[in-house]
């Protein structure tokens, strides 16, 4: 018994991992998107670009949160509604 | 944690951890590829690759690496500061327990 939870225990934090990094991949792609025009007539990162790319990854971050925290209102709602 | 495998290196010992960066860095060398190539060549009047192209590509790849490193750093910084605030909220909770 306690090994099996030991198990699930090790497949819950491997997926939170596998998340996580999904999440971070999908960031870079929009942020990228959204701060980097297609043109490049120079590599450097312009200052406006920097200010852009931090504001995103907060801003990315921040939604990420508040859906979670909203999703997870819902599914206690469902939940609660399921029980009675 | 090891980066990217060695050129020739034994297969034998290669273990699974190694095979998943390097299937990592595989998907962003495509994903690189291709965004740079979407960006940069749009005249197809021409086999050869023009001076632009060839300078809009390696600009590409060069500020995609600048960005990825300011992402990441950006992102440890939020990572750092949840981890704070959980330690935090934590340590509260253990000194009034209900």
């Amino acid at each position: 018994m306690a090994e099996s939870d030991a198990q699930k225990l090790q497949l819950m934090q491997e997926l939170e991992i596998e998340m996580m990094a999904d999440m971070y991949n999908r960031l870079t792609t929009a942020c990228h998107k959204k701060c980097i025009p297609p043109v490049y007539n120079d590599a450097e990162i312009a200052k406006g670009e920097a200010v852009c790319i931090d504001r995103c990854v907060a801003k990315f971050l921040d939604i990420h949160e508040r859906i979670g925290k909203k999703l997870g209102q819902l599914s206690m709602q469902d939940e609660q509604l399921l029980k009675k | 944690m090891n980066v990217t495998l060695p050129p020739g290196a034994g297969l034998e010992n290669v273990d699974a951890e190694q095979v998943k960066t390097f299937k990592d860095f595989l998907i962003s060398y495509n994903k690189l590829a291709e965004l740079c190539f979407t960006d940069c060549v749009s005249d197809f009047t021409s086999r050869n690759i023009k001076g632009s192209e060839d300078r809009c590509a390696l600009n590409c790849l060069e500020k995609f690496l600048k960005v990825n490193q300011r992402i990441s750093q950006r992102f440890q910084e939020f990572q750092m500061l949840a981890n704070e605030n959980a330690i935090a909220a934590a340590q509260k909770l253990g000194q009034n327990p209900t």
